[in-house]
């Protein structure tokens, strides 16, 4: 398998051109500034982690990606073009799939339901589908490997791990090429950690190009293809995971070690 | 089939229909309604005659459409005090159209309508571009939409109006009064439209949590105006359907009892207001019910005062019985 070859190598599956990239990008909100300059590049087939401390701008950056803010600064480029988003559903034409870190799960909704947000399965022009929704939803959840019930369950009735992973399938539903992720293991036990691990190496298999933000990093190394440290507003480093340390990661994550010398070239 | 739409084990469903039946707010409300009308037939008999009953099903006509509007609204997340002005608007623009500037009813009917969804975009906009919170919004909007009445008017009532229109609102067909075929068939496009199109469960994904619609891609500020827009017409539709079953176009149709009662017609039949949550059968049986007190106790000979003492202990009754409803079924923490 590709992904255990590349994994050990720590050298990206498929090199080429980058699916998404940020450059030059700062955000203010009034007087505090989020972001002062971050630059990532991300390539399909890879993980890519964020890591940074609490106020790094680790979400700042994943809500310009999806859509929800607008950079002050900077462009984005998603396959070689600029592209300018203004909401959730622009970024969603453009590719790109997000699991918030709040989830964004409505809990009077079911499953299925939930999971078809923003691109429900319509009979006809303005029927709703639902027995393919539901369909696509038990499609999806058992692909994963993931066992919450009944798709009609309400997101109310479920744990916390068992919402974060309706979330995952969600984005996972939606087939898109660039998914990105806010801290996805942040609520979970173990064992689904590890289920969610294994849905990351899927979805690098099967050439996504995956963005996911950590503070786990025992997790991050155990999927990470390539890792960007933030750090107050800036992206410090980007590094491939074979070239690098979790002492060092951590030693950039809070400024200890300076950042130039291990940053990989691109 | 089943298989397929399962993927584990069973959780959280398949309980008995009769459960499922019992637990649905309808049910509660359809025996208070049962127990109310015995007491009453016991009281006075008449209760139960034909015509009694038909302007039972009259009045709850006109609560019931505009509580499809309002509901849809509330089940949105927002909330429209405005509907009782909007009321009057509908019937006394219509009115003025055909009895003063004698335009033809039908166009007319359209502009009464076409003010009611008007208003109802002005109170979108207020919230969604002035950030004021939709109840004090739409209390704003409903002290101007009763201005604007008494301006159109000059505080007049507008008499008379065609009696083809008057028809309209007074007609019966096999004793069915036009107005509840008017009812049934609005009651039925809501039904649809809430719970078997892809806007539908939009408006309950906006209502139950409006950040993750929004983040989810929903265009939440559409969705919103639209809604707005649905429950200003309904409620001008109301006002018109009210004018042309008392064939006149009153200044003092609506007001604020209108609204309270709209919005109590729609919490009453399990409407919640914090939004995702409710039903358009219930909204149906809640004015069913509030109609049917208002006759009961004038029937019953019993003094008004009580009307609304009963009417309020229903309300609380209602959502709190909900309230313990909803948290068996979601298991609701916090």
């Amino acid at each position: 398998m590709s992904t255990l070859a590349h994994s050990r190598t720590g050298s990206p599956a498929s090199a080429g051109e980058p699916s998404l990239a940020l450059e030059g990008i700062g955000k203010a909100f009034g007087q505090v500034k989020a972001l002062t300059r971050v630059d990532l590049t991300a390539y399909p087939g890879e993980i890519h982690f964020v890591v940074g401390d609490n106020g790094a701008g680790k979400s700042t950056t994943l809500k310009i990606l999806s859509g929800m803010f607008r950079p002050d600064v900077g462009s984005v480029r998603i396959g070689g073009i600029e592209v300018h988003m203004r909401d959730a559903a622009e970024a969603r034409q453009f590719g790109i799939a997000v699991v918030h870190q709040d989830l964004a799960l409505v809990e009077c909704l079911d499953i299925a339901t939930n999971m078809a947000l923003g691109d429900i399965p319509r009979r006809g022009r303005i029927m709703l589908d639902r027995a393919r929704m539901e369909r696509d939803a038990a499609k999806v959840l058992s692909g994963l490997k993931i066992r919450v019930g009944s798709v009609r369950t309400q997101i109310g009735l479920l744990s916390g791990g068992e919402r974060q992973i309706v979330a995952i399938a969600r984005a996972v539903r939606t087939n898109l090429p660039i998914i990105l992720l806010d801290e996805p293991t942040a609520a979970l036990g173990v064992r689904e950690t590890a289920h969610v691990g294994e849905i990351l190496d899927e979805l690098r298999a099967q050439g996504k190009t995956i963005i996911c933000i950590s503070h786990d990093l025992e997790f991050v190394f155990r999927h990470a293809d390539r890792i960007t440290v933030m750090r107050l507003g800036n992206s410090v480093a980007t590094l491939m995971r074979g070239s690098t340390n979790r002492d060092a990661v951590v030693g950039m994550i809070t400024g200890t070690i300076g950042a130039a010398a291990e940053s990989a070239q691109e | 089939m089943t298989a397929t739409t399962r993927t584990g084990e069973q959780k959280g469903e398949g309980s008995p229909w009769l459960v499922e039946i019992l637990l649905r707010p309808e049910t509660t409300l359809i025996l208070v309604i049962i127990v109310i009308g015995i007491v009453t037939a016991i009281k006075n008999p008449n209760f139960l005659n034909v015509g009694n009953l038909t302007d039972i099903a009259r009045a709850a006509v006109i609560y019931f459409v505009m509580a499809c509007g309002a509901s849809l609204l509330m089940i949105g997340g927002g909330l429209d005090f405005s509907v009782g002005a909007v009321f009057t608007l509908g019937g006394i623009t219509a009115a003025w159209l055909m009895g003063i500037a004698g335009i033809p009813w039908p166009i007319a009917i359209m502009g009464g309508l076409a003010a009611g969804a008007l208003a109802g975009y002005a109170n979108s906009q207020v919230i969604a571009r002035l950030h004021v919170p939709p109840i004090i919004a739409t209390l704003g909007t409903y002290f101007v939409f009763t201005g604007l009445c008494i301006q159109i008017t000059g505080g007049q009532d507008i008499v008379p109006l065609p009696k083809d229109f008057q028809r309209l609102g007074q007609g019966t067909i096999m004793g069915v009064p036009f107005v509840v075929i008017y009812a049934v068939a609005i009651g039925l496009v809501f039904w649809f439209v809430l719970e078997r199109t892809p806007f539908g469960v939009e408006v309950r994904a906006v209502g139950g949590n409006r950040k993750a619609a929004a983040a989810n891609g929903l265009r939440v500020g559409r969705i919103e105006t639209t809604l707005y827009v649905l429950g200003g017409f309904t409620a001008a539709l109301a006002g018109i359907i009210y004018a042309a079953r008392v064939g006149s176009g009153q200044v003092s149709a609506g007001g604020s009892g209108v609204t309270l009662a709209v919005v109590t017609a729609a919490l009453i039949g399990g409407i919640s207001l914090l939004g995702g949550l409710g039903s358009i059968t219930g909204v149906a049986v809640g004015a069913i019910l509030l109609s049917e007190i208002d006759n009961a106790l004038i029937v019953a000979a019993v003094p008004p005062q009580y009307n609304t003492i009963i009417v309020g202990v229903i309300l609380i009754a209602a959502v709190a019985i909900d309230h313990i409803r909803r948290e068996r079924l979601y298991r609701i923490r916090r």
